[in-house]
């Protein structure tokens, strides 16, 4: 596929049982003008993007790193792409939103299952992934202090039980 | 060497009505054992039902404390050395007790469990065969093996499946049976498991006691899919905590639990974790407690248990 030309852009994780809402995504790509569709697919889920109809997959790990990968995303400036979520919650993602943002694309799909594909714009997008990462921050912080806490008070009943080295092989 | 099988029921009149014959008829077979049910404060007709229909059944009523509790009490009530524990939903066949005894009667062995087959007698998705698990990203995934040509023979496995396994009496009440910390359900078996094999037991897989098991048709009547999702994840992690002694392996476990809540945002698809996190994280302090006893009782490594459960050399 020509790197200049106008690419509809497919950003998945491709896991099971998100084939009909890969496919979805495709075909409205398609109707949203993009001659071709490129991906992002990891070594494990490219053969399956393959399967699915996919001919341009950009690689991503083992090897092959996220300033590289968005990097030939640019290159193929692509006007419109296509998110797939786990479920209408539209939840998590936030890794493709992100990507999303960075590749320039000026439209992006919300492709979920069993619900409406929605369209919204890059200032949107910049918005959700911002709420996004602040939502994180705040998650990642409070899980932390819960498994801090909960390691502390877990393993001081196990030393008072079985010693300092209790639970040293 | 007499056994007691005991049906743990709740509201499962109908499934009684097919599994209770199959257990009078196995024990019959196997040289007259008494079959109890514990039921857990049923609210249908069951214990009408078993009363009229099947009079040489002794039946427990019990106040609701969930099906964990149930099983204590129906095994304390017990007066045999070995016991037997069943799920409503679960069909024996005619000669499954005697391999199961005879596993019982191998040197050092706390438990067998039986060989589950789905309703139509296949193994597709069957769990609770030849167990094994393997500490992966903060939980301890569990191996359910469905290959046939492995499910022929008697070996070891991590932990018996809670809903057809017999095992000596005072093993387990030296155990404390199933752990109220994992209520309302899930994880208490592979617990008790694992505590067994910790406390230098084996627990054994036996083929040729082939069962009948309908899953999910008892706790999928009983509790909406997403709450048995949710308490399913909150026991995993809850297991974790108790069992996981290992502190090199503990640090590891915790610090992947703790990455979590950001993987969910930046990837999602598994919402269930965080907030198990946080339902496990209520019930800390029976946790310390709970880890303390482990401790105690302990005489094996995290890393031996595994591996020797999984048919890995003593």
């Amino acid at each position: 596929m020509s790197e200049k030309a106008p690419a509809g852009l497919l950003l998945t994780f491709a896991r099971r049982g998100e084939d009909d809402a890969i496919l979805q995504a495709i075909a409205r790509l398609r109707e949203h003008g993009a001659a071709e569709v490129a991906a992002v697919g990891t070594p494990a889920s490219a053969p399956a993007l393959r399967e699915l109809g996919v001919g341009d997959i950009i690689l991503y790990g083992e090897g092959h790193g996220a300033r590289a990968v968005i990097g030939k995303l640019r290159r193929r400036r692509p006007r419109t792409a296509a998110i797939v979520y786990w479920d209408s919650s539209l939840a998590g993602h936030l890794k493709l939103e992100a990507l999303a943002l960075l590749t320039g694309a000026k439209h992006v799909l919300r492709v979920a299952p069993n619900s409406q594909t929605v369209t919204i714009g890059r200032f949107r997008l910049a918005w959700i992934v911002f709420l996004k990462c602040l939502l994180a921050c705040v998650c990642t912080t409070t899980a932390a202090a819960i498994c801090g806490i909960a390691f502390l008070c877990l393993r001081a009943r196990q030393v008072i039980v079985g010693g300092s080295n209790a639970g040293r092989v | 060497m007499k056994a007691t099988i005991i049906i743990i029921n709740h509201n499962g009149c109908d499934l009684l009505a097919r599994s209770v014959p199959a257990a009078l008829e196995a024990a019959r077979r196997a040289g007259g054992h008494p079959v109890f049910v514990a039921d857990d404060a049923s609210t249908d007709d069951s214990i009408e039902f078993l009363c009229k229909a099947f009079p040489e059944v002794h039946v427990l009523a019990l106040p609701k404390r969930g099906f964990g509790a149930a099983c204590n009490a129906g095994v304390e009530a017990a007066e045999t050395d070995v016991t037997l524990l069943l799920n409503n939903d679960v069909i024996v066949t005619p000669d499954f007790l005697a391999p199961l005894l005879d596993g019982l009667a191998r040197p050092n062995v706390f438990a067998v469990g039986c060989k589950f087959l789905n309703p139509d007698g296949s193994l597709t998705h069957a769990l609770g065969n030849r167990t094994s698990g393997q500490w992966q990203g903060g939980l301890l995934y569990i191996h359910h093996e469905t290959r046939p040509e492995v499910l022929e023979r008697t070996c070891p496995q991590l932990y018996p499946n809670g809903g057809g396994m017999a095992f000596w009496r005072d093993k387990w009440l030296a155990l404390g049976g199933f752990d109220p910390l994992f209520r309302p359900l899930y994880w208490e078996d592979v617990d008790i498991g694992y505590r067994a094999w910790g406390r230098g037991w084996q627990v054994l897989y036996e083929p040729a006691s082939a069962v009948y098991h309908d899953q999910g048709s008892t706790m999928g009547r009983l509790h909406r899919p997403a709450h048995i999702e949710l308490m399913s994840a909150k026991n995993a992690v809850l297991f974790a905590w108790k069992d996981l002694l290992d502190i090199r392996l503990f640090r590891r476990v915790i610090a992947a639990q703790a990455r979590w809540a950001a993987d969910d945002v930046l990837i999602g698809g598994l919402p269930n974790r965080t907030r198990a996190l946080w339902w496990a994280f209520r019930q800390l302090r029976q946790a310390c407690r709970a880890r303390a006893q482990a401790q105690r009782e302990r005489v094996r490594s995290d890393e031996e248990i595994l591996a020797l459960s999984s048919g890995g050399e003593q």
